[in-house]
């Protein structure tokens, strides 16, 4: 090869340049193309190949700036300058993004293609004369392979140096679009649905797929989504074409994780008794899925990846996965479905943990989507949000001022079911619980609301609270079951056997378990215990029932105990004999005094033959030692009954001696019946009413300093119980001489009665409501508080001298001097909420940890 | 447990040893038993705090200091309408340990300014010395130095410029919160 000098370069440069141009500017026609080769050998013997590459390139690329890019993106610029208001309407337009976008990237890659094919012809000279010069051969060799790569190289970052800020946004759009135009397509051809139709799908495989794609036209929806699928496949092929594939790839996959979360939201939705998790993993498999992998067969994606993937395996591509009508599926498809699916139940737990408060308050109901929630978190293992969130709802919602004490109990009640149900081992309960207990214990009325709870089962009442007592009776009844069968086994093998089973089954606590509270005592998770420790003790819960089952049992006139025997058996198994015993004995006094009543009644009637109306009454005996202290109240009843009384306690004292009767006269109920001129009326009341009433027999009118005198109550006392009478109309109320002394006549006839019998019934529900109100047995608060005003005043005593004082120093000082009778053995507890008692009382106040004076 | 040695220390102070073991069946009759005297003034201390804490005198408080029931904190609040009105004072009580026999030594923690109180809080009241009888007890204790913050004795002050400032109430008043500080 003879090089001619400088001036046959500079011509050869300057043919090039010309050939160069023509084969830019030929518009299709590439017949330069041959004619550029005996140029190009020249240039390069001539060690210009280089500079010949760089010039070639340069060209190309400001003729694809001018030609194409800067039309591509005129496409865009109206939805680009525009505002966000405008941009809106865009969206909103039916065709938006399709139509630019399909035009626009077909332009372009029409001129890319062309130009391709230019650079096509470069290199095919270049490598003619390569081929012709092997010894140069690792020189040029670089300069023919490398310019395609340069090429597109220079393709993409020219489109990435002038691409506008919204184009990203206009893909994201274009791919929702079509996505939930596909979905809609899906939800719109239930059965007939070729991607949610199993029974297809599972007969077809990827060939067939792809063959049905190419050759439909039966089935309508079937080829309109073929259609779809590969129109968006052939903008994405377009898109990666120009070297946009992250972009690409970022926009449909966060169109699809969109649409799948409006897709959970709209299932799950309010409603927590229908479960949604299987819905949403059916609609992943029959939409997103199904669309990515038409996407990636497209492409031609699933093809390379399977061959590629199977040296290097995935520990996912492991995973046993088999689509309904794809068939094995490819490493890409496998990771998607993992992906959307951990997604869906992510979203479907943040859905159900932010509603967890509801869920719970419905909780029977709303076992679905506790179930529900349970899978998602065994999945994303995310517990600690939902103790989170939950615990922040319940200190908003439920742990207020506001909130019943049998609400709450209620609602920790549902909280143990429901979470017993996602966390079997009680860890997150345990979280969950504590400060709804902590909130209970500062409550005075939780005692007496458990003890309703546990015992009012029975009663059968419809109203709200009654449903949470069931609940508890219903705990008790299968627990009760659950010792019998622990109890059973105690002396059998099977003990033993059991106990190995329980060992083998061990399973170590979730990683969240707090290791400082071993894991033994979380093994079972027992409501009652739970309820039941939030009172620090049973002996409390054990005092609260027996005052209330006291009350009870004395205001039964009928000795049935039935359900009180089955609910104290049931207490028994649950809190140990020895803890029950009172309220055995009180139930069995009931039980002896029914037949001691028998007893003395006959042995009565007999010895004094003429019916002294030993008949009328019963008696509840009862050994006063076991009972709670009983509210006395001195009454005189009237000759006649306290005759009967006597003779009966004199005949008692004849049968069980040494034992003596003493009557509560105060206490019990009478069945009277007032006869009048015109009318007559039967009532249920208290014996002071009765005691009061029975006096106007004698005289038809008292004034209330006598008639208090001859019931022997005070006056004040004779006032409130009296005013029953006047609410029923059976006496009317006038103001005598002296202020005070009221004087009270009976109404004989109905014609004086139906004068004030307006007013009169006004207030006859009220009266009754307070007279509910007294109790006979002394409560447990009501003895507290006796108890504790003497501590009041050391408390305040030793404040007065000190200054401020911790709890600590209270007590011990408390343990120390007040010795003398009641002497102090109240726990640290007690002494805390009796002292928050009086710092809501005003009367001291609590400053750094210390309790001081209010002055 | 302190108590209990205390009852020790003083049985052993004043009374023979002897006489203690030899007699355990004469202590009903007269004969001073050790633990049964102790036990006694023990016992009456804490009757006197049952009253107090619950007679609910206004303005005078007492309560034993720690664990011991010998020594006490009592408080006094000054009486309307006197130049103590508005005040509190803090006053330490210690016990004898052959109380109620002779008195308490009862003294002011709070700097009181006062024709019968001294710079170091001590008290001239007669029934604290001469005049004591067993049965004053604290509560009465405590009202005597109350009503002696609104009459004191002129005749024989301990605080010489009080007592020539007592003529002048307002004056008085003045000084008495000058040197007032609450505890």
């Amino acid at each position: 090869m003879q090089l001619d000098g400088a001036d046959g370069a500079l011509d050869s440069w300057a043919r090039f340049c010309a050939l160069s141009d023509e084969l830019f500017g030929g518009a299709g026609d590439l017949s330069a193309g041959p004619r550029l080769a005996p140029v190009v050998a020249d240039l390069c013997a001539r060690g210009l190949a280089a500079l010949l590459r760089d010039h070639f390139l340069r060209s190309l690329e400001g003729i694809f700036r001018s030609n194409a890019v800067e039309k591509f993106w005129q496409q865009f610029h109206p939805y680009c300058s525009s505002s966000a208001v405008e941009r809106i309407k865009f969206c909103v337009h039916e065709n938006w993004p399709e139509d630019v976008l399909c035009r626009a990237l077909e332009d372009i890659c029409l001129e890319k293609s062309y130009q391709e094919k230019c650079v096509l012809a470069l290199v095919h000279s270049l490598q003619s004369y390569e081929d012709r010069t092997p010894n140069r051969k690792s020189k040029s060799l670089d300069c023919s392979s490398s310019l395609m790569p340069r090429y597109q190289l220079m393709v993409s970052s020219v489109l990435l140096t002038t691409l506008p800020l919204s184009f990203p946004e206009i893909l994201n759009v274009y791919f929702k679009k079509k996505l939930e135009e596909l979905n809609i397509m899906m939800a719109g051809s239930d059965g007939n649905d070729p991607f949610g139709n199993h029974d297809l799908f599972e007969r077809s495989n990827t060939s067939a797929w792809q063959s049905q794609m190419d050759i439909d036209g039966q089935e309508p929806v079937i080829s309109e989504s073929r259609n779809l699928v590969k129109n968006i496949g052939k903008v994405v092929r377009d898109l990666r074409y120009l070297g946009f594939t992250s972009m690409t790839e970022d926009a449909y996959s966060s169109a699809i994780i969109w649409l799948l979360k409006s897709k959970v939201h709209e299932l799950a939705g309010d409603d927590y008794r229908i479960p949604v998790l299987g819905c949403v993993k059916k609609w992943i498999q029959a939409v997103p899925l199904k669309f990515l992998h038409a996407l990636l067969t497209y492409l031609g994606d699933s093809v390379n990846n399977e061959s590629g993937s199977s040296g290097l395996k995935s520990p996912l591509a492991s995973r046993p996965s088999s689509f309904p009508g794809i068939g094995v599926p490819s490493e890409a498809l496998v990771r998607w479905h993992m992906r959307l699916e951990y997604f869906a139940y992510e979203t479907l737990q943040d859905l159900r943990i932010g509603k967890l408060f509801e869920i719970i308050v419905d909780y029977p109901e709303s076992s679905p989507a506790i179930e529900d929630l349970k899978q998602c978190l065994e999945y994303t293992g995310q517990h600690s949000k939902l103790v989170d969130s939950f615990i922040s709802s319940l200190r908003y919602r439920l742990l207020t001022a506001g909130a019943s004490t049998n609400d709450i109990l209620h609602q920790y009640v549902s909280t143990i079911k429901a979470l017993r149900t996602i966390d079997p081992t009680g860890v997150f309960l345990e979280a969950v619980g504590e400060p709804i207990r902590d909130y209970l214990r500062g409550r005075k009325d939780t005692i007496k609301c458990i003890v309703t709870m546990l015992t009012d089962g029975s009663g059968g009442n419809t109203n709200g609270t009654g449903n949470a007592g069931d609940n508890l009776l219903e705990e008790l009844n299968r627990d009760a079951e659950n010792q019998e069968n622990v109890d059973y086994d105690d002396h059998t093998n099977i003990d033993e056997k059991q106990a190995w089973l329980n060992a083998e089954s061990w399973e170590p606590d979730p990683v969240e378990a707090d290791p400082l509270k071993g894991s033994r005592n979380r093994r079972k998770i027992d409501i009652l215990g739970l309820i039941v420790s939030i009172i620090g003790s049973k002996d409390q819960l054990v005092n609260e029932y027996r005052v209330m089952l006291a009350e009870k049992l004395l205001n039964k006139s009928d000795f049935d105990i039935d359900s009180d025997i089955r609910t104290l058996e049931l207490l028994k198994i649950h809190f140990g004999e020895s803890s029950m015993q009172k309220c055995e004995i009180m139930l069995n006094d009931l039980i002896d005094s029914k037949r001691t009543n028998s007893n003395i009644k006959t042995s009565l009637s007999r010895t004094s033959q003429i019916g002294t109306g030993h008949d009328v009454f019963d008696a509840t005996i009862i050994s006063s030692n076991f009972w709670p202290p009983i509210q006395t109240e001195d009454l005189t009843i009237p000759v006649s009954v306290d005759q009967l009384l006597s003779d009966y306690a004199k005949r008692f004292h004849q049968i069980k001696t040494p034992r003596k009767l003493l009557w509560k006269k105060n206490l019990g109920t009478v069945k009277l019946e007032l006869q009048f001129e015109d009318r007559s009326m039967q009532f249920t009341v208290a014996p002071v009413h009765a005691a009061i009433i029975m006096q106007f027999q004698e005289k038809p009118s008292w004034t209330s300093k006598t008639l208090a005198a001859a019931i022997g109550v005070a006056v004040d006392s004779l006032n409130r119980r009296i005013s029953f009478w006047t609410s029923k109309g059976v006496l009317t109320e006038s103001v005598g001489p002296d202020a005070d002394d009221h004087t009270f006549t009976v109404v004989d006839s109905t014609s004086d009665f139906s004068k004030n019998s307006t007013v009169n019934q006004l207030c006859e529900r009220f009266q009754m409501a307070e007279d509910e109100g007294e109790s006979s047995v002394a409560s447990v608060e009501e003895q507290l508080r006796k108890e504790m005003t003497v501590y009041e005043k050391f408390i305040i005593g030793m404040l007065t001298n000190f200054g401020s004082m911790t709890l600590d120093r209270i007590h011990n000082t408390l343990k120390m001097f007040c010795i003398a009778e009641p002497s102090y053995d109240k726990s640290l507890q007690q002494l805390q909420s009796f002292l928050s008692g009086l710092v809501s009382d005003e009367k001291l106040e609590m400053r750094d940890g210390s309790y001081i004076l209010r002055k | 447990m302190a108590r209990g040695e205390n009852n020790d220390s003083h049985g052993s102070g004043n009374v023979p040893a002897a006489a203690t073991a030899a007699a355990p069946a004469s202590a009903a009759g007269g004969g001073k038993q050790a633990g049964a005297e102790g036990q006694s003034v023990v016992r009456r201390l804490q009757s006197e705090l049952m009253a107090l804490m619950m007679g609910g005198d206004p303005g005078v408080s007492a309560f034993p200091e720690g664990d011991n029931i010998f020594q006490w904190v009592g408080t006094i609040a000054g009486s309307a309408a006197t130049a103590y009105e508005g005040t509190s004072y803090r006053l330490s009580l210690a016990f004898p340990s052959d109380y109620p026999y002779k008195p308490p030594k009862v003294r002011f923690d709070t700097p009181c300014f006062h024709p019968n109180v001294d710079a170091h809080g001590n008290i001239c009241l007669d029934i604290l010395q001469d005049k004591w009888s067993s049965a004053y007890d604290v509560r009465t204790i405590l009202l005597s130095i109350q009503s002696l913050l609104g009459e004191p004795n002129n005749d024989s002050p301990l605080n010489t410029q009080a007592a020539a400032l007592w003529a002048n109430q307002e004056e008085f008043r003045k000084m008495v919160e000058k040197l007032y500080k609450p505890a």
